[in-house]
């Protein structure tokens, strides 16, 4: 694995990764903008969509920005939401001058963009900016005209208030259109009503627009639901009926239109017309960052071509061995050999280089965390403060999103379960606010993220007594601390009685551990009463190319990615000893469980030799020894998933080829491990 | 190392079974529905899946068998780096194991999900083109993997029901 790069590279990396996407949206948001102008210019009616494009990239622009810190920018994005607010939703006129200005902020932005990363030169954008801001408030505050023709409207005045800010704007534009307003009513099944409604709304926007779909009360059998669909169309309330081909729907005016009167405008003359809006300087066209956004599928695909061409070059290196071994074509091995050694060097080359592509830090899965800590503090009004750290790790892009969600249970679980209200931590004597840290750091080949409160630890009676009335443990049952604690991992276990609206939402330890498996990692947990809990996730930091140890029992071959592998031994049968069955090897004065692959696997095995290989496997805390006769050296592999029927064979993470044609097994450490820990007496 | 790859040769073995398959297209029946179906050999009998679920054919290679798993799967195999699962389709139909010969296939299979599977058949025998009014229904299939019969050339050939074949029960 290539070493990781410094802080202060990772940095600038945060910021190109900013300027690439913001980019992208200023890019989207000139185009909008110039489509805008057209279609004002030419007098026509704006389209809806582009107003709503604008307003998304604004918003998504302030958010990034947030994200990475950068005020002025987010500043000035917040503003033009506003605008660009106030035009969605009818309160601020298209003829209005604060149009204009959302032209001159892109062109802020882009000068801004181009300063990421220097502190002075963003520092004197600050004037010119907070002016810029300030304008832009006071056009925005202009207010619009209500007329208040919708209590003209024959309609519902329920239904009205259901309506939406937007839906009622859009509503209150067709009116001034002259359009026909009516009311399209259908009743769907239950079962597929999604279906029955989209198709509805479909055929509806053919000929005119759905302003708003509602359910409707109503008289209906249980099995079915109701809607109604606010529709606005130039067509008439017959020629809408005639034309919509839907004979289960039910169509009614709530108001008559007027007559619309055609608006003829030559384009030849509407070029003319508007003043071309003239940038205030000369904008460069070339692209200011040097990155590319790349799917990841596309480094997946990327990956695998590498992971084959390294298990081609294994072939290769056989090849060379053997032409070596016979004298007759040993001039032949040599050259290929060297061949061999070179593919070998620059194939590597580029293994790092993609895996290199493939890493982001942790930082942006830490903003999300932090921003739903914000939003649960509010929520259950517990006063948390959260401290991270490590952001700067990195992670295999796929593994950092798979990650996202079984990391916001646990910070979930520790807010909500974890951390106690104000009055019980006054009253043990702990600082009134509670405290998450969060801390990634890279450990060998793997990283672990561990997320800790000080809250009051988890009780290991009421857990106990929990998992007995699910059945899952018998009054008599004796556990370790380390298996008591354990049980939290347990499907369908929450220690609080009452299921919270926060972490209770169907999902539980047990899918948090579940997810981090399927990623070859591990879940651990340690807790102190009244002092708190920490959860750990550690795991691979890619999941594409992995070494492994391959082992050989018998003519069984399997391989076990080395990242798990902590040390080999050779040990003679003497040495194993036993209790309650089990075997157990003395590794420098710890009892260290053994298991044999062998019969593990129940793989008919003829024992020949008195020395075995004990190789001590784990991820995180956990170790065990995995019995087996030969070790056959490590080697590059792509664990692929198996095809066919049987599905997730327990025990196994997938298969490699090797060398030619040869499938061989990859060890699920994480789950043997389980196992062999969980089982009270040997197989 | 010097001789045509496997994987060519085998190609080359599917693409000959499909055009002899189109070349006899006019010659035999061609009244009502066509069907293709690729014939085989298990125990001296013929059986056949349809054509269009068959992804390629290919010879015996390496099997790793996988522990905990039925004893209808034979193992895994490695197909230019996919690795699929070999169902023994003999065991599955319960006809006994054999060891393979020269002429043992694998016909590799598409499942339902976007996948694929090894199917171990003591031998292909080629592609027929048969129409609907052949096809009857098999009656007393003990393990439900035969539905139909179709007649071929005065033969009787089982239709496998793929679907049924891939799904194991524990």
């Amino acid at each position: 694995m290539a070493p990781r790069e410094s802080r202060s590279r990772s940095g600038r990396k945060a910021d190109q990764e900013f300027v690439s996407e913001a980019e992208e949206i200023l890019e989207r948001m000139r185009e909008d903008y110039a489509d805008l102008d057209d279609q004002r210019a030419a007098g026509g009616e704006v389209d809806p969509d582009l107003i709503n494009r604008l307003f998304r990239s604004a918003h998504s622009l302030k958010a990034l920005a947030g994200m990475f810190g950068l005020e002025s920018i987010q500043d000035l994005a917040h503003h033009l939401e506003d605008i660009l607010d106030g035009l969605r939703l009818g309160r601020v006129s298209m003829d209005s001058p604060c149009v204009g200005l959302i032209d001159e902020a892109i062109h802020t932005f882009a000068n801004l963009l181009e300063s990421v990363g220097n502190e002075e030169a963003l520092a004197a954008f600050n004037e010119p900016v907070e002016d810029l801001a300030t304008r832009i408030a006071a056009s925005a505050k202009q207010a619009a005209a209500a007329g208040d023709e919708l209590q003209s409207l024959d309609i519902d005045s329920s239904l009205l208030r259901a309506l939406t800010e937007y839906e009622e704007h859009r509503l209150r534009e067709n009116i001034q259109r002259g359009r026909h307003i009516m009311l399209v009513g259908s009743t769907f099944e239950i079962m597929s009503f999604d279906e029955g409604l989209s198709e509805l709304s479909d055929s509806i926007r053919a000929i005119g627009e759905v302003l708003s779909t509602l359910p409707a009360p109503g008289e209906t059998p249980e099995s079915q639901i109701r809607f109604s669909l606010l529709v606005a169309s130039d067509l008439s309330l017959a020629e809408l009926t005639e034309a919509l081909d839907f004979p289960d729907a039910d169509v009614r005016s709530v108001r008559e239109g007027t007559p619309a009167v055609e608006v003829i405008s030559a384009p030849s003359e509407r070029d003319s017309a508007s003043p071309v809006p003239v940038a205030p300087e000369l904008e460069s066209l070339r692209s200011i960052s040097e990155t590319v956004r790349v799917d990841i599928r596309k480094l997946d695909e990327l990956m695998n071509l590498v992971g084959e061409l390294v298990i081609q070059r294994a072939s290769i290196g056989d090849i060379a061995a053997r032409l070596l071994a016979k004298p007759q074509s040993a001039q032949v091995g040599v050259e290929l050999s060297k061949i061999h050694k070179s593919l070998d060097r620059k194939l590597k080359g580029i293994q790092s280089a993609v895996l290199e592509v493939r890493m982001v830090p942790m930082r942006q899965v830490f903003d999300k965390v932090s921003r739903v800590v914000r939003s649960l503090r509010r929520d259950l009004q517990k006063d948390v403060r959260l401290e991270v750290s490590g952001a700067d790790t990195e992670l295999d892009k796929l593994i950092v999103e798979e990650l996202v969600d079984p990391l916001m249970h646990i910070v979930r679980n520790a807010i909500d379960h974890g951390i106690e209200p104000v009055e019980e931590r006054r009253a043990a004597g702990k600082d009134a606010q509670g405290c998450i840290k969060i801390n990634a750091f890279q450990r060998g080949n793997h990283v672990v993220i561990s997320v800790s409160e000080d809250g009051r630890g988890i009780d290991r009676a009421a857990l106990f007594a929990r998992a007995q009335s699910l059945g899952l443990v018998s009054a008599e049952t004796e556990l370790t601390d380390r298996e008591t604690l354990n049980l939290i991992f347990s499907p369908g276990l929450s220690t609080q009685s009452e299921v919270s609206e926060t972490s209770g939402r169907g999902v539980g330890m047990d899918v948090v551990r579940e997810n981090v498996m399927a990623l070859g990692g591990a879940v651990e947990v340690e807790s102190i009463p009244n002092r708190g809990t920490t959860i750990s996730m550690t795991l691979p930091i890619t999941l594409a190319i992995i070494q492994s140890l391959i082992v050989a029992v018998g003519k069984h071959r399997f391989a076990i990615p080395i990242n798990a592998v902590h040390e080999t031994l050779l040990i003679d049968a003497s040495e194993i000893q036993r209790s309650e069955g089990r075997e157990i090897l003395d590794l420098r004065g710890d009892a260290l469980l053994l298991r044999s692959l062998a019969k593990e696997f129940e793989l008919d095995v003829s024992r020949s030799s008195e020395k075995q290989f004990a190789v001590i496997v784990g991820l995180g805390e956990q170790r065990i020894g995995l019995l087996v006769d030969r070790l056959d050296g490590q080697q590059d592999t792509v664990i692929k998933p198996i095809q066919g029927p049987v599905k997730n064979v327990r025990g196994f993470a997938g298969a490699t080829e090797l060398g030619d044609q040869d499938a061989v097994l990859v060890v699920d450490v994480s789950s043997l491990v389980e196992d062999t820990l969980s089982k009270k007496e040997g197989a | 190392m010097s001789e045509v790859s496997p994987s060519n040769q085998e190609l080359r073995d599917w693409d000959a079974l499909a055009r002899a398959a189109g070349d006899r297209r006019d010659s035999s029946d061609s009244v009502g529905e066509a069907h293709r179906l690729l014939s085989f050999e298990l125990a001296g009998a013929p059986y056949a899946v349809p054509v269009e679920r068959v992804r390629e054919i290919v010879r015996m290679r390496p099997v790793t068998p996988v522990p905990r798993t039925p004893e209808e799967i034979r193992g895994v195999i490695s197909l230019r780096g996919e690795m699929i699962e070999l169902i023994d389709l003999r065991r599955r139909l319960g006809l006994g194991s054999i060891e393979p010969s020269r002429r043992t296939r694998i016909i590799v299979v598409k499942t339902g999900d976007d996948e694929v599977v090894g199917l171990l058949v003591d031998a292909v025998r080629e592609v027929l083109r048969i129409s609907d009014e052949v096809i009857q229904p098999a009656t007393g299939s003990d393990t439900g993997a035969v539905n139909d019969l179709c007649t071929f050339r005065g033969e009787f050939v089982s239709i496998i029901e793929l679907d049924r074949v891939l799904t194991l029960d524990g």
